[in-house]
């Protein structure tokens, strides 16, 4: 839209171009009002955190009849030590992280042999294998919830860390097969040869040359996959009961109350706790994470 | 391939992956299109009841036609909120020259954030007692007319629980339409501006078709992802309120875990495969289509 507008609008009165603007005027016009576009949207995005940190500092009273976007009377941290008696919040912390990493191991080991065997080993129904595993991109993860839970009751999975590390790693593992295979098709073929004719067989191949290039596309598939798993809900929410099997996104509906009512800037200050960790993780790696995000797509 | 492999060998590296991928989603998928031909409530015997469930799902169940068009309206606002957004602020982004490492950091931000807490966090901005953020905005710039329980209101509360879902995610396809967006050769636009092109004529003719192939893959993307979605729903308003934003997945999740009718249940799940593969080859026919043309 605003492509659109900019240049029909020469006559607006010339800003004060700063002085790093190229010679014409138009662009800079249209510059100065992608920039403020773009803060605009920036704010939308980011106040509501920044709004939901400070309510979690914010009295119970102030909330309850403050100004929404005003600024708090007072700071205080009492929100944070009610959070921490109302919920078991380092026991959600704990199982959130259990869970993570257990589907993270199986998804980068499996989707790394899965992706060997289809790109570099070859067979001649790799094309229906890697076919089978694009169901699972485009499938909702919804559909598994009835069958799992039947055969779990079965098999006595149900409330258990596996019930939720077996979906969470299958519904991930196309992403990563995909990953993987676009990135060994880089690795030459000569490579492969050479240790060939010393004799090396697959598996001393898979080990020896395969798997330690592979670490940066490891760090990818495991930074994009967590913060999926991490945050997952359905699958905690269907398949765990058990107070002490919760994961965070569960932990989380503790803090509502009988009747419905809701202990907000508790809630709130639980919420501040308990994202932590990953916008850590993220901020410290947002470099890695936000090229797994692009390569990801445009590659798979 | 590799010379010296052998047919063990293949097996060995798939066989695993294989086994994970089938128990978690392949052989639900079967299981799903078995349990929609019986009525079962997961305690007295399975009865084969064949179409039934079918018939039922498409003649006489208007709530499930009902969560078929909210999951219509639902993906929509998705779609434009997460891709609208992205083209546009990956667009505006490219025209920075500084800073744009921070926009992209700031902008993905919701991403990592939970769906339980986005929910509790939305569910304090629709809220009118005490006046949320939404409400108390408008107030400020006079709309104040509109101010009404966003969340109980049966006009309203579609749109209302679809918006945090496209909030959530347009920073990680802006990422990737960005990404695409700086690998427009840069040659091609400046000789597109030195025979006088204008911003707009750059962006069809040049920008792009150039990243149409990723364009497709993010639509899909954003297709799957919008026809999932369940969390926000679900625990922001359950459906309701009546039956106002209610969508597949979260009519099948009732139906299944509540009524405990696993078949019907079953059937809807039928269904949201078949709609999410059509919703895939058709996205892939009409912008394949409109390519070549």
């Amino acid at each position: 839209m605003i492509t659109q507008t900019a240049p029909a609008t020469p006559a607006a009165p010339p800003s004060p171009a700063p002085p790093a603007a190229r010679r014409r005027r138009r662009p800079s016009a249209f510059r100065t009002l992608s920039r403020v576009l773009i803060a605009l949207i920036v704010i939308v995005q980011v106040y509501p955190l920044a709004w939901l940190f400070l309510t979690s500092l914010r009295s119970e009273h102030d909330f309850a009849t403050g100004d929404p976007f005003g600024l708090p009377k007072a700071l205080t941290l009492e929100n944070y030590a009610r959070a921490f008696e109302t919920g078991d919040l380092g026991k959600n912390i704990l199982n959130s992280f259990i869970v993570t990493m257990g589907a993270n191991i199986l998804i980068v080991l499996l989707g790394m042999m899965a992706a060997y065997a289809i790109q570099v080993l070859g067979f001649r129904l790799s094309r229906l294998v890697r076919g089978l595993f694009l169901i699972g991109i485009i499938v909702p993860v919804q559909i598994a919830l009835v069958p799992l839970f039947i055969d779990y009751s079965t098999v006595n999975l149900l409330d258990t860390y596996q019930s939720m590390i077996i979906p969470l790693a299958g519904f991930s593992l196309p992403m990563s097969v995909y990953l993987f295979s676009s990135f060994f098709e880089y690795i030459p073929r000569e490579t492969y040869e050479a240790a060939s004719l010393d004799g090396a067989g697959p598996y001393r191949i898979f080990g020896l040359i395969t798997l330690p290039l592979s670490l940066n596309t490891v760090v990818t598939v495991v930074l994009v996959n967590s913060i999926f798993i991490w945050n997952d809900f359905i699958f905690a929410n269907t398949f765990v009961l058990s107070e002490d099997l919760k994961t965070i996104p569960l932990g989380m509906q503790n803090y509502i109350g009988a009747m419905g009512k809701v202990d907000w800037t508790a809630t709130f200050a639980a919420v501040c706790v308990t994202i932590t960790p990953l916008l850590l993780v993220f901020l410290v790696l947002n470099k890695a994470m936000i090229q797994g995000l692009e390569s990801g797509a445009t590659k798979g | 391939m590799l010379p010296n492999r052998s047919r063990l060998s293949v097996l060995v590296f798939l066989l695993p992956p294989l086994l994970l991928y089938g128990a978690a989603v392949l052989f639900p998928i079967l299981q799903s299109l078995f349990l929609s031909f019986f009525s079962w409530n997961g305690i007295s015997d399975m009865e084969f009841v064949g179409l039934a469930n079918y018939v039922r799902m498409f003649t006489a169940d208007d709530v499930f036609w009902r969560s078929f068009f909210n999951a219509l309206g639902y993906l929509a606002i998705c779609l434009v909120l997460q891709l609208g957004g992205a083209l546009l602020v990956a667009s505006l982004l490219t025209s920075l020259r500084r800073g744009r490492e921070l926009i992209k950091t700031l902008y993905l931000l919701p991403a990592v954030i939970s769906t339980v807490a986005i929910a509790f966090l939305f569910v304090r901005i629709y809220s009118i007692d005490p006046v949320g953020l939404l409400n108390q905005l408008l107030d400020w710039m006079g709309l104040g007319s509109l101010e009404r329980a966003w969340l109980s209101d049966v006009n309203t509360v579609l749109a209302a629980v679809s918006a945090p879902e496209g909030w959530r995610f347009t920073g990680l396809y802006m990422l990737i339409i960005y990404a695409a967006l700086i690998s427009v050769p840069k040659e091609l636009e400046e000789a597109a501006v030195l025979d006088g092109a204008s911003r707009w004529t750059l962006f069809t003719k040049i920008r792009f078709p150039h990243i149409r192939p990723v364009w497709i893959t993010t639509t899909i993307m954003a297709t799957t992802y919008g026809l999932r979605g369940f969390d926000i729903p679900y625990l922001m308003t359950n459906g309701g309120p009546g039956q106002s934003s209610e969508l597949l997945t979260t009519y099948m999740y009732k139906t299944a875990f509540t009524s405990t009718d696993f078949g019907y249940a079953s059937t809807i799940s039928v269904f949201i495969v078949i709609e999410c593969l059509v919703a895939v080859g058709l996205i892939l026919f009409m912008l394949k289509r409109k390519a070549e043309s």
